[in-house]
């Protein structure tokens, strides 16, 4: 069987973490409130903590099998697990560090890795010698060379502010590309997810509270009422197009192939905070909260920039507030978070055609790119 | 105060057999000392407390009871006089009885500094060299035992200090037997009670006084060097 399957039981102290996935074969991204079982999943994988059940098979290759007797201590189980405060060894050198778990024919080459996430220029430093994010790229190459069959990364973002997390984010990207390994990844910042994993997991007081892509989140009721406690956001991909005069980046969002979008200049949203370079792949990320809702024809003259037309696609309703998703043509659907009455009074539904408007300043745009380490502020 | 710069042979001797005994001593405690240390700072298990308090017996004890029990244990009626001496190993009364005697007073201040060293090595870095592949002895060797390796230099040099000025357990279990037990701290005492003694006990009160300024010395430069080498904590 192809993809992750993962069953773990951990009872630790009146906490319950009862799990049992069928993952896709790339990047799961784990989002849930603080204390919800994200990284005790993580580290009962990684056989750091005791599980009273536990079974990880990856493409039918069965890592751990508690039950069968498979249960190979952590430094035989072949899991990659990259912490969110880096852990490198602070009395080797960064080169020392990388081969520390270098596995001999693990198929993992030391220069690639090196070149992949631009560390040569460092090997010879110490770990303090160096900043916070070539750390975590540092700790993300070692847990590479070990060659792994899963990678887990537990926060690995963090322990760094958004510059930092900028010269981690990218390099990220790339080891995805290169190695695709079977990958969960564990976050707080659902933007972070979204720009590294194929597919969410939503874990809550220990259980699974929804799994799927972003849409298909967002359609489930549950699952909605979750994210909104925990920081509801989505991205839309596009490129970097230009800055204007006032300090607002321009960004021409990615449209889905073969359909037009009718108003070309409508696919052009102006950001109020930029972090990538002109031509740089980028992803706009905004909060449902953000976005206000309004049926055309639009008479009124608005001081809002950004207006991207569309149709309701769905109309998820929860207890405080209604998640309209909303397709604008382009690559992501657009989410605006509104009140029941304003359904009512604009008498949303399927199909209904509305304009999605937004602030610039609500709108940050961040580089996907790894051409530059450094932060392109 | 020329006396005082010329040790005679038998002084020379007793030089020699102290830093042998203090040497021997140090290297008997430094590994069941590490890994009493180790073992006190990161496993739980039953009995615990137990070992904790009999590691730690020596170091609140009078020497002489040390000695004593020592005696009682190891010598020709002890319960493991038989086995010895069938084995040709008599300790009573023998440089090796000093060294025995010198070791178990040594070794809690060994297994403390151990203890409080490896304590502040962050688990996690054994955890994170774990899921890298590093079973548990490499993961002591690699990262535990660098990382604490200052604790562990100073705590063989309080070791080592302790054994040089040992008196009271070594008279008791070995005597004060010249050229074979008579260590500085006896050879001083020694001099203090004959008749012109006095000399000689101020020699080597000189020579015990830089013997051990030396060893503090050489121990605080080698737990600098360690501490630069090892980044100076977890950051």
């Amino acid at each position: 069987m192809s993809g992750l399957e993962i069953r773990a039981l951990v009872q630790r102290g009146g906490f319950d973490l009862d799990l049992d996935l069928r993952l896709g074969r790339g990047a799961t991204g784990v989002f849930g409130p603080s204390g919800a079982g994200k990284s005790t999943l993580l580290h009962a994988i990684a056989g750091l903590l005791p599980a009273e059940q536990l079974r990880v098979a990856v493409d039918g290759e069965v890592l751990v099998d508690a039950a069968a007797g498979v249960s190979p201590p952590p430094h035989q189980r072949r899991v990659g697990l990259v912490f969110q405060d880096h852990r490198l060894f602070p009395h080797l050198s960064i080169a020392r560090n990388l081969r520390y778990g270098e596995s001999a024919g693990g198929g993992v080459d030391l220069d690639e890795v090196v070149d992949l996430l631009d560390l040569g220029e460092l090997l010879e430093r110490l770990p303090r010698d160096c900043s916070g994010g070539l750390r975590q790229r540092v700790a993300i190459g070692r847990a590479l060379l070990a060659a792994p069959r899963l990678l887990l990364l537990d926060e690995p973002l963090s322990s760094l502010d958004r510059g930092l997390k900028l010269q981690v984010l990218p390099f990220l990207r790339r080891v995805q590309e290169r190695f695709g390994l079977p990958t969960l990844m564990v976050s707080h910042d659902l933007s972070d997810l979204l720009a590294l994993t194929d597919e969410l997991l939503l874990v809550n007081g220990g259980r699974a509270a929804g799994q799927g892509d972003l849409p298909s989140i967002a359609a489930d009721q549950g699952a909605v009422e979750l994210l909104a406690g925990s920081g509801l956001s989505f991205s839309l991909p596009g490129r970097m197009a230009r800055r204007d005069g006032t300090g607002l980046g321009w960004v021409e969002l990615a449209s889905r192939a073969g359909e037009g979008l009718g108003d070309p200049g409508c696919c052009e949203v102006a950001c109020g905070e930029v972090t990538a370079e002109i031509g740089d792949e980028v992803e706009v990320i905004l909060g449902p909260a953000d976005i206000v809702l309004a049926v055309p024809p639009m008479d009124a003259r608005l001081s809002l920039t950004n207006h991207l037309l569309g149709t309701v696609e769905r109309i998820t309703r929860t207890a405080a507030r209604c998640l309209v998703q909303v397709d604008c043509g382009l690559e992501a659907s657009v989410l605006a978070e509104v009140t029941e009455r304003a359904v009512e009074r604009l008498e949303l539904a399927p199909g209904v055609p509305v304009v999605a408007l937004f602030k610039a300043q609500a709108a940050r745009a961040r580089g996907l790119g790894a051409q530059r380490p450094g932060p392109a502020r | 105060m020329s006396a005082v710069a010329v040790l005679s042979p038998a002084e020379w001797e007793t030089l020699w057999l102290s830093l042998q005994v203090s040497l021997a001593a140090t290297a008997a405690v430094a590994g069941p000392g590490v890994a009493l240390g180790w073992l006190l700072a990161r496993r739980e298990f039953p009995g615990k407390l137990l070992l904790d308090t009999l590691v730690h017996l020596p170091l609140v004890l009078t020497p002489v009871v040390v000695g004593y029990l020592l005696l009682l244990t190891f010598g020709r009626s002890g319960p493991l006089g038989p086995l010895l001496e069938a084995l040709g190993i008599e300790v009573a009364f023998t440089t090796l009885g000093a060294v025995l005697a010198a070791a178990v007073v040594a070794l809690p201040l060994v297994v403390r500094s151990v203890r409080t060293a490896v304590e502040l090595v962050d688990p996690g870095l054994e955890d994170a060299a774990a899921v890298l592949g590093a079973g548990p002895l490499r993961r002591f060797r690699t990262v535990t035992l660098p990382l604490a390796a200052p604790g562990v230099v100073a705590g063989l040099t309080l070791g080592f200090a302790r054994s040089l000025g040992e008196f009271g357990a070594t008279i008791t279990l070995a005597g004060s037997i010249a050229g074979e037990t008579r260590t500085l701290p006896l050879a001083i005492f020694q001099g203090t009670q004959v008749p012109g003694g006095d000399g000689a006990a101020l020699r080597l009160t000189v020579v015990s006084v830089l013997l051990s300024a030396a060893a503090l010395l050489a121990s605080e430069l080698v737990v600098r060097r360690l501490r630069r080498g090892a980044g100076g904590g977890q950051t």
